[in-house]
């Protein structure tokens, strides 16, 4: 039984690493570093969370999910518009910027929740936001073990995986995409409007870093927002330079950090003896960031990032 | 001078104020081109600016309080009536102010090196460890926590160094991974050691106050600010070390030679001097300079480690402080003290229905915002100077303006035909 449920967190987590870290990679081969993926993830997450609290719990499923899933899209892509205004149009440092949009989520997310959730008798409000009545539209289980969840979001990776590599690599926008991100003033030469097409990587990564944190925060039936994404954000960036900004070695690593995160909520039952020794959760949520940084160090050596990330595209350089 | 003679009153006075004004404008343009002048502005700008959003978040959320709210923010400790009491506040933002300029501190050192710190969050995280540890634990007097903590805390960040220098790892990738991991071995360590550190009871460290050897000395401060027992040593300790900050960066050749590689890492290389090795130095201090906060909120009893989920934003506000001071030490003293002030200030409009966090949106508002601040630099640059075609034209600089009033005349008639070319 403990392997099934190893199983199922783990994809669940591989689908949220997954799903964000295409979506970083999409605005890094456009030539845009956006370290605010978990920002993004963030305000997605918390828009949706919104969106449930308003929307009946007796509206047909189905509807309901794609509803829920397009706005949480909205949002991560509203949000990441003021990376792109910054980045592409002013010229900005990306990874302040990226910072900054980090920071900001999740205050504005509290400071919105805690104006909502106030009341005469808990005048300090709350910094979580309750959507349970649509916590089981986006889970399945499979019959003979109905307490192990699914998640739906599995079948979006699922569905993604093919849309993504066929979109990157075998369209006219990928390739334009990709080669934004390796030499802009060479794609500008050929008519490439550069700019577009970087607002529209980093569009791409907060409609998916958008999808990613409501899948995550789906995890549960309720979510604290002071904790933002809880650092998926920052594991999916790792997932994609893991990955070499392809696709395919992306999933593989999703898959890797997954099981290793999965750790942290299942030791109890892999490891019964160490669940009583104080302090060994937070040994088991450090694992995947340790794993993380030692395939790093084997990783990054021969890494070949887009050539012309993190630099802001100067028309006159040469 | 006859002609001055003739002149009525008026037309004496109309001529020099005329002369004052174009004085004036002239020292305005000179001023305006100036670094030092464009950072203030632009450092207020943002200040104000996000301020500004901070008021309108309140406006949405609660129209009747939000000018109150605002209000309480930026008056903080003023807000109160008796100056005794005002004293006592003031001590204690100004004590919250020490930790913030370490952070700034470190994230600006490493930044003149192209190195982004942004594990300076986990730098400090690993400091606080060592300092509960060394000051509750091992009952070490204050200055060896100080030092044990600035060790753990080098050893951390010159992890960072050590990636990027010889393994190609981003230091921001690392610094995030890194903060994660110290944030997790602190909360593991600490909730492990019961009894001697951990507070089982309260769910958090215990305090350390005057009866220990490791509480720092107040140096008379405390009774200075009416009875504020925060405030000590390590209100002094800061700006001192943003002075030597300060003195490296811009005196020595070793400063020289940080800055030289982060305008051009290999140029720098080319002339000789050690990228790789600098790289490792500069995260090391850089992770120093970040962990001298812990001991500077911790050895004075202003702050208990509790279990925290996320990691802590003494380092992320290190991250505004530092740009919105110009990225210089001095100018980080003053901009760490307005975000604590907004921070503290920010904490008082709970009583009107409003978040803390508020102070958290103004002021991760104003890192965004900084950003902006090199576009709006050379904006600046472009208005107040003169392009290169109006110098090819003849046209004579501003200041030529001073000798001859006739040049004017030239200027618009040129502007004229510019006009009517297109």
């Amino acid at each position: 039984m403990i392997v099934v449920q190893i199983i199922a967190t783990t994809l669940i987590y591989t689908a949220i690493l997954t799903i964000v870290a295409f979506g970083g990679m999409f605005s890094e081969r456009s030539g845009v570093i956006n370290l605010g993926l978990e920002g993004c993830m963030t305000v997605g997450a918390f828009v949706a969370a919104l969106v449930m609290r308003i929307l009946p719990a007796s509206m047909n499923p189905f509807l309901a999910c794609s509803l829920i899933v397009l706005i949480a899209a909205a949002a991560g892509l509203l949000y990441s518009m003021l990376l792109a205004v910054a980045a592409v149009i002013f010229n900005a440092n990306q990874t302040i910027t990226g910072t900054a949009l980090n920071i900001f989520a999740p205050a504005i997310a509290v400071v919105l929740i805690k104006a909502i959730t106030v009341t005469p008798s808990t005048p300090a409000g709350t910094s979580r936001l309750n959507y349970g009545a649509f916590n089981d539209m986006f889970s399945f289980s499979f019959p003979g073990a109905e307490s192990i969840k699914f998640s739906w979001f599995i079948v979006i990776l699922l569905v993604l995986i093919p849309l993504v590599w066929f979109l990157l690599y075998k369209t006219r926008f990928g390739l334009r995409l990709m080669s934004c991100g390796e030499h802009p003033q060479a794609a500008d030469s050929v008519g490439i409007n550069v700019r577009k097409v970087r607002f529209t990587g980093v569009g791409i990564s907060g409609m998916l870093a958008g999808i990613g944190g409501l899948a995550l925060i789906m995890t549960g039936s309720q979510w604290d927002f002071m904790a933002a994404a809880s650092g998926f954000g920052f594991l999916a960036l790792a997932v994609m330079i893991f990955g070499q900004w392809k696709p395919l070695l992306i999933v593989g690593g999703g898959v890797l950090f997954a099981l290793f995160k999965s750790f942290s909520v299942n030791y109890p039952g892999i490891f019964p003896t160490l669940a009583t020794t104080p302090g060994m959760s937070y040994v088991f949520l450090a694992l995947p960031y340790i794993v993380c940084l030692i395939v790093l160090i084997f990783t990054s050596k021969k890494s070949r990032a887009p050539k012309a990330e993190g630099t802001p595209y100067d028309k006159g350089a040469r | 001078m006859d002609n001055s003679k003739k002149m009525t009153f008026g037309q004496r006075a109309k001529k020099t104020i005329k002369k004052g004004f174009t004085k004036t404008i002239l020292w305005t343009k000179g001023m305006m081109k100036k670094d030092a002048t464009q950072t203030i502005i632009t450092s207020i700008g943002c200040a104000v600016i996000g301020l500004l959003i901070g008021f309108i978040i309140l406006l949405c959320i609660n129209p009747a309080n939000a000018f109150q709210g605002i209000l309480q923010t930026v008056e903080n400790f003023f807000a109160f009536n008796l100056p005794k009491t005002q004293l006592k506040y003031f001590g204690l933002t100004l004590a919250k102010t020490a930790p913030l300029i370490c952070t700034s501190l470190a994230i600006l050192f490493a930044y003149k090196t192209g190195l982004f710190n942004i594990g300076a969050s986990g730098q400090y995280v690993i400091g606080v460890l060592i300092t509960c540890f060394a000051a509750l634990a091992w009952r070490l007097p204050w200055y060896l926590c100080i030092l044990l903590a600035m060790t753990g805390g080098a050893l951390w960040g010159g992890i960072s160094g050590l990636l990027k220098a010889y393994f190609n790892v981003n230091e921001v990738i690392s610094g995030i991974m890194l903060n994660w991991i110290a944030l997790y071995i602190t909360n593991a360590l600490f909730q492990a050691n019961a009894g001697t550190v951990w507070d089982l009871m309260l769910a958090k460290t215990y305090k350390i106050d005057s009866s220990l050897p490791g509480f720092m000395p107040t140096l008379g401060l405390d009774t200075l600010f009416s009875n504020q027992s925060a405030c000590g040593l390590g209100m002094i300790i800061a700006p001192i070390v943003a002075i030597i900050i300060f003195i490296i960066l811009n005196k020595t050749t070793f400063g020289y030679e940080l800055k030289a590689t982060g305008y051009n890492r290999f140029a720098a290389e080319y002339a000789g001097m050690k990228d790789k090795r600098n790289t490792v130095i500069t995260m090391c201090i850089s992770g120093a300079l970040a962990a001298l906060a812990a001991p500077l909120l911790y050895l004075n009893g202003l702050s208990q480690w509790e279990v925290q989920a996320t990691v802590p934003a003494l380092g992320f506000d290190g991250i505004s402080a530092s740009f919105l001071g110009g990225l210089s030490p001095i100018g980080s003293i003053f901009s760490a003290y307005f975000i604590t002030h907004i921070i503290d200030g920010g904490s008082t409009i709970t009583s009107l229905g409003y978040s803390p966090q508020t102070a958290q949106v103004i002021t991760s508002f104003i890192i965004y915002l900084c950003a902006f601040v090199p576009f709006v630099k050379s904006y600046i640059d472009k208005r107040f100077s003169l392009s290169e075609m109006q110098k090819a034209n003849g046209i004579p600089s501003r200041a030529d303006l001073k000798q001859n009033d006739s040049v004017v005349k030239k200027r618009h008639k040129w502007k004229k035909e510019r006009k009517e070319d297109k």
